[in-house]
């Protein structure tokens, strides 16, 4: 959790640096065994303390802790409740700060660490240590000459005082000013996050300028852990890690930074009067400021909060950019086209004829024939029209609030502005959320005020009543339950259209005026493939793999995953009854669910007709090569790279929806727009299950066979 | 100044009405092309008589047929009755559009296959299913649909003996209030015989029943009898989902949908008379969706119309070979085609129309074929503009059963040409020769040689 990170490569080099003053380490490690095992005593559960949130804090206060004091038996005694007190006001903030969305960072730590150090100067039986002035005698005992000579060869090389002070800053984070263990760190760094790298580059950049505007500082201030460290941390926090690193949140530090550095200035100079270091507190304010300000806007803009956190700037990044559709479903309710077979928007948003001001945001919708017409001769009759009569159904599940149906239907050509809706529907899905159907036929209405409807159930049929010289069929959406409220912009979920000899697949649009729209019809078959239940257990075999098994679970945040219980790989899905596609793969790469995860990454559960299916895998799934490093780099800034993603169900006519059924799909590298295709998959379904997957790369082929 | 056409004299019957400045006026107009393509120049290419198939009506009429059900019930599907037209070409436009294949016999059972259909989308219907052809269509996991006890005893059997379990539906058979019933085909749906056969189906645990069907009649005129039907055959649906635990997959509602043609001895035209596809629709749509099926149970709905779909496509043309007068004073005009091509001559008055212009003067006239048969009447009694002999004649409206039960009888079956979207022409089928006809043939040696 040091530096945000999950990564192990990293952790480990942490571990190592922090041994450079052992004894220090060890007062680090000795405070997280105790708080550790309190906590358990305590009954704090294993999720709870499995990401270290609660327990980071304890490591920094054991960490300085050990630097500032001299060991003795009230050291020990004072160590012990020292990282009991860190652990229960971690505890304590993170509730409080976590409920509001916002981090508590090593605020814990600060303010036992003051308090200590306080209570310390009426203590006796405790003093300040110079061990860490004396620091080449421990070096000495742990790695002989040669260490220190390393070390201070280090410290004699001719770097310049900008490069110096970087590293120094990086080290003190762990309580050390030294440039070896900083380069250590910087290289963890790097290995961790490109993008957390650059900005700490930046942080520290910003910082000594702005110094330098204001004159007041030099650059040997910045290598102690309340100068530099706190704005490499904000630089991190705030241009990649607690939000999505864009150009925007590049920017911004330019703001965060002298921010933090003022606080730097101004509360470090009077905690300095009491004695009390300010530690990273700048970069805790700042952050915590800065984060709750951005939760406060009434549209979020284009500076995203990072929606789910995977502890890397690149994954956070990687998984937006690939997931800005995938988000679709948390911000839209997933609502279909109300009516049966493919019908045309006649009028769209803000529409010329009526769809004007607050009213504007509607469609309607009429049936056409092959020559365009709207009816059959002699169309004098609403009976002529093709869209009279015809089922309206419900968009998705919801409470009728509203039913008007007393209103006769129009002659072909009149108007009834008096009763301008006409016949019509609201139906409530959610708080804030109606629709509304108008110029609905009288008596038609298959349900009541007050009644419960399902997507997709008759409700009425398709009149001519109301402002409505043809039949046809309104549509919108509305933040309250009149009739006559003003209307909202909203998207469909999953439709198709129809454009010259092809069908499109749209996920979240608003449908143009003139185009020809059709539901998603489900195959029966696939749907019940891909239906997976938790505790489904599907077992896989392939040759040169040993067999997996896939367990379907859920977790606490509703996320339905396989996890495969011999290489403990997890990936996550979303099954929507129109779309399965993965949401993320966390674990080991070389196996049968991360192949499935690569064939099986996005599939429209649909067989009617040939559709493509287009997604980009999150680049954070794949291993690191020098391009990769490059474009981690540029992520912020520009996208070059992509693991393109398509697939296709084999169209099938087999309405009935019985026998064998199969989709493939491909992966393409694209790089600067140059298209190389890397593997192509196979997925066949039968009698409704998932039967076999087949990959083939230019290298290898795996036929995987999947059992119950 | 052009010369004027000759025409023969005709007799009129004495109109005493009030003049007007129009003159006596014809409702008829020439047909001088079919879908750009000059009638002319297909009889110099194919010969007169010739069968012509216009794709672009096909498909529209297909689309707009699917359209009215698609936006009125969600799970609709389409099976092209093969005895309506069997042409491979046109079978293939219906394949193409999305149509399964409904056959009534092995012959077609076997036809469908040759032209690509795969066999779990092959309904097989019909009273006479060979064993060889029951097994073939289970081997293929084709629809399987029971007439009678005797074939479902077979199927049983024959299911234990492959160890298959074929799809099966059964045909049923009701009174849906019209005249005549057709009880002759599938289960009585009344005396319970069709509860009694989907009992035994269940019960035997060797077949899945996948459907019901039922085919009410031929060129139905009331919308009522389906909704009869619709209901009929859901109850059954209702009762074996309920009573047997069998989910009922789809309900197959056959054919019987009218073209446009005038039914021989019917008051009014056929315009003023039949329901429209969306009225039929409508009927059969509202009368599912009522029974209270799930949404997600709902069976599929699957439509075998023939006529309605490929009437309209099908024209011939035809050349005037000479005129006569009657014994009556009626005047009789004799066309190079007859029933022999035109069976439907028997149940339709169809629509002709001279291919070429001609006067505002018509006269009422019968129709005569070619054959030395006494049968071979086209239409008894048409009120027509006057037509010389090599004149041509459009004959509209004969997609249906002509080119299926034509008859090779006298004369030989001419050509069928297939007219695509874009205007260019195919053969589709070729004129018969001496030599096609005779090729079955087996000369015992005695009779070889004659000698006159």
């Amino acid at each position: 959790m040091l530096f945000f990170s999950k990564n192990k490569v990293f952790a480990l080099l942490i571990l190592l640096v922090s041994f450079f003053t052992p004894f220090t380490g060890a007062c680090g490690l000795f405070a997280v065994i105790v708080a550790i095992m309190a906590a358990h005593a305590l009954g704090f559960g294993k999720e709870q303390l499995q990401n270290g949130l609660l327990t980071y804090s304890v490591v920094l206060f054991g960490l300085g802790f050990g630097t500032n004091f001299e060991f003795g038996i009230a050291f020990m005694a004072l160590l012990v409740v020292g990282a009991l007190l860190t652990f229960f006001i971690s505890a304590a903030l993170n509730a409080v700060l976590n409920k509001r969305g916002l981090p508590a960072l090593s605020l814990a730590f600060i303010i036992s660490t003051a308090l200590l150090i306080v209570a310390s100067k009426s203590f006796s039986g405790i003093g300040l240590t110079h061990r860490h002035i004396y620091w080449y005698n421990e070096l000495y005992a742990l790695g002989g000459n040669r260490l220190i000579n390393l070390l201070t060869n280090i410290e004699t090389w001719n770097i310049p005082d900008f490069v110096a002070g970087f590293f120094r800053s990086i080290s003190a984070i762990l309580f050390q000013v030294n440039i070896g263990s900083g380069i250590i760190l910087a290289i963890g760094v790097l290995i961790y996050s490109r993008i957390a790298f650059l900005l700490m580059v930046f942080g520290y950049s910003i910082a000594i300028f702005f110094g330098y505007l204001m004159g007041g500082f030099n650059q040997i201030d910045m290598s102690y852990y309340n100068m530099g460290t706190n704005f490499m941390l904000v630089a991190v926090a705030l241009g990649g890690f607690y939000i999505i690193p864009s150009v925007r949140s590049f920017l911004w530090i330019f703001v965060s930074v002298p921010i933090a550095f003022l606080m730097v200035s101004s509360v470090g100079s009077l905690m300095f009067k009491q004695g009390i270091p300010i530690f990273s507190l700048p970069f805790c304010i700042t952050v915590i400021l800065f984060l709750y300000m951005l939760q406060m806007r009434a549209k979020p803009g284009k500076l995203v909060l990072t929606p789910v956190q995977y502890y890397s700037p690149e994954i956070n990044l990687y998984t937006y950019i690939n997931g800005k559709e995938r988000w679709m479903p948390m911000m839209y309710h997933q609502l279909s086209l109300p009516f049966m077979g493919e019908w045309m928007v006649s009028q769209g948003y803000d529409g010329n004829m009526t769809h004007k001001g607050d009213w504007g945001k509607a469609l309607d919708f009429v049936v056409l024939d092959n020559e365009m017409k709207t009816y059959r001769y002699p169309g004098n009759l609403p009976e002529h029209f093709y869209c009279y009569n015809k089922p309206v159904l419900a968009p998705a599940d919801g409470l009728v609030v509203e039913i008007i149906d007393f209103i006769e239907d129009n002659e072909i050509g009149g108007n009834n502005a008096q009763q301008n809706w006409g016949n019509s529907i609201v139906i409530k899905h959610a708080e804030g959320l109606y629709t509304k159907l108008s110029h609905l036929k009288k008596n038609s209405f298959k349900v009541a005020k007050g009644a419960f409807v399902k997507k997709g159930e008759i409700i009425a049929q398709v009149g001519n009543s109301g402002r409505s010289p043809e039949p046809h069929l309104h549509f919108q959406v509305q933040a309250n339950p009149y009739v006559g409220s003003k209307t909202m912009s909203y998207p469909f979920a999953y439709f198709t259209t129809r454009e010259k000899n092809d069908i499109v697949f749209h996920t979240y649009k608003i449908p143009n005026e003139g185009s020809f729209l059709s539901n998603i019809t489900t195959n029966d078959q696939l749907h019940q493939a891909f239906n997976f239940q938790p505790g489904y257990l599907l077992k896989v075999k392939a040759d040169n793999y040993a067999e997996e098994e896939w367990e379907v679970g859920t977790s606490v945040y509703n996320e339905t995953y396989f996890y495969c219980k011999q290489t403990k790989a997890v990936a996550y899905f979303v099954q929507n009854g129109t779309v399965f596609y993965f949401t993320n793969f966390i674990g080991e790469k070389n196996n049968l669910l991360f192949y499935f995860y690569e064939a099986a990454y996005k599939v429209l559960l649909s067989s009617e007709n040939k559709i493509n299916v287009k997604d980009n895998f999150p680049l954070s799934v794949y291993a690191m090569n020098t391009v990769k490093w490059l474009q981690d780099l540029l992520s912020p800034f520009y996208i070059f790279l992509y693991m393109q993603f398509e697939s296709e169900v084999k169209k099938d006519a087999n309405t009935l929806h019985s026998g064998s059924l199969s989709f493939t799909s491909k992966r393409v590298l694209s790089l600067f727009g140059k298209e190389k295709k890397i593997s192509t998959a196979t997925v066949t379904i039968e009698n409704g299950k998932l039967h076999a997957f087949t990959i083939q790369t230019s290298k290898k082929r795996i036929e995987a066979i999947c059992t119950l | 100044m052009q010369k004027l056409r000759y025409e023969s004299p005709s007799i009129q019957k004495m109109n005493a009405g009030l003049m007007n400045k129009f003159g006596t006026r014809t409702e008829y107009e020439a047909v001088k092309q079919i879908d750009g393509v000059p009638v002319k120049t297909l009889i110099e290419q194919y010969g007169s008589p010739v069968f012509i198939i216009s794709e672009r009506t096909i498909r529209q009429t297909y689309q707009s047929a699917l359209r009215a059900f698609k936006t009125r019930y969600p799970k609709v599907q389409f099976a092209w009755s093969y005895k309506t037209n069997y042409i491979n070409a046109v079978c293939n436009i219906f394949h193409q559009e999305g149509s399964w294949g409904e056959v009534v016999s092995g012959f077609e059972y076997r036809k469908a296959l040759g032209n690509g259909v795969p066999g779990d989308k092959i309904i097989f219907n019909g009273p006479e299913k060979t064993e060889a052809e029951l097994i073939l269509a289970i081997h293929n996991d084709s629809l399987i649909h029971i007439d009678h006890f005797e074939e479902l005893y077979q199927l049983i059997d024959l299911a234990e003996r492959l160890n298959k379990k074929p799809r099966v539906a059964i045909r049923v058979n009701m009174d849906t209030g019209i005249y005549p019933m057709w009880d002759r085909f599938g289960f009585n749906y009344e005396n319970g015989q069709a509860w009694q056969a989907i009992n035994k189906i269940v019960a035997s645990g060797k077949l899945q029943l996948t459907g019901l069907h039922c085919h009410i009649g031929t060129f139905m005129l009331s919308t009522d009898a389906y909704a009869i039907a619709v209901k009929k055959l859901s109850d059954l649906a209702w009762n074996a989902k309920t009573q047997l635990n069998t989910l009922i997959k789809y309900l197959d509602m056959g054919g019987g949908l009218p073209s446009a043609n005038n039914l021989r001895g019917a008051y009014m035209p056929a315009a003023d008379m039949i329901p429209s596809i969306d009225e039929f629709a409508e009927a059969i749509s509202n009368a599912i969706l009522k029974i209270g099926f799930a949404n997600n149970e709902l069976p599929l709905l699957i439509l075998e119309s023939g006529r309605a779909l490929i009437d309209d496509a099908g024209y011939l043309l035809g050349t005037v070979i000479a005129n006569k007068r009657l014994s009556d004073g009626r005047k009789a005009t004799i066309m190079d085609f007859g029933v022999n091509l035109l069976f439907t001559a028997f149940w339709y008055e169809h629509k002709m129309s001279p291919a070429q212009d001609f006067t505002h003067h018509t006269e009422d006239m019968v129709l005569y074929g070619p054959l030395c048969m006494n049968i071979d009447v086209v239409r008894s009694s048409i009120n027509m503009p006057l037509l010389n002999r090599g004149d041509h004649v459009v004959v509209h409206k004969v997609g249906a059963y002509n080119m299926t039960q034509w008859m090779q009888f006298i004369q030989m079956r001419p050509n069928v040409v297939l007219i695509d979207e874009q205007g260019n022409t195919y053969l589709i089928r070729e004129a018969e020769t001496l030599e096609y006809i005779e090729q079955m043939e087996k000369m015992p040696a005695h009779l070889k040689t004659i000698q006159l």
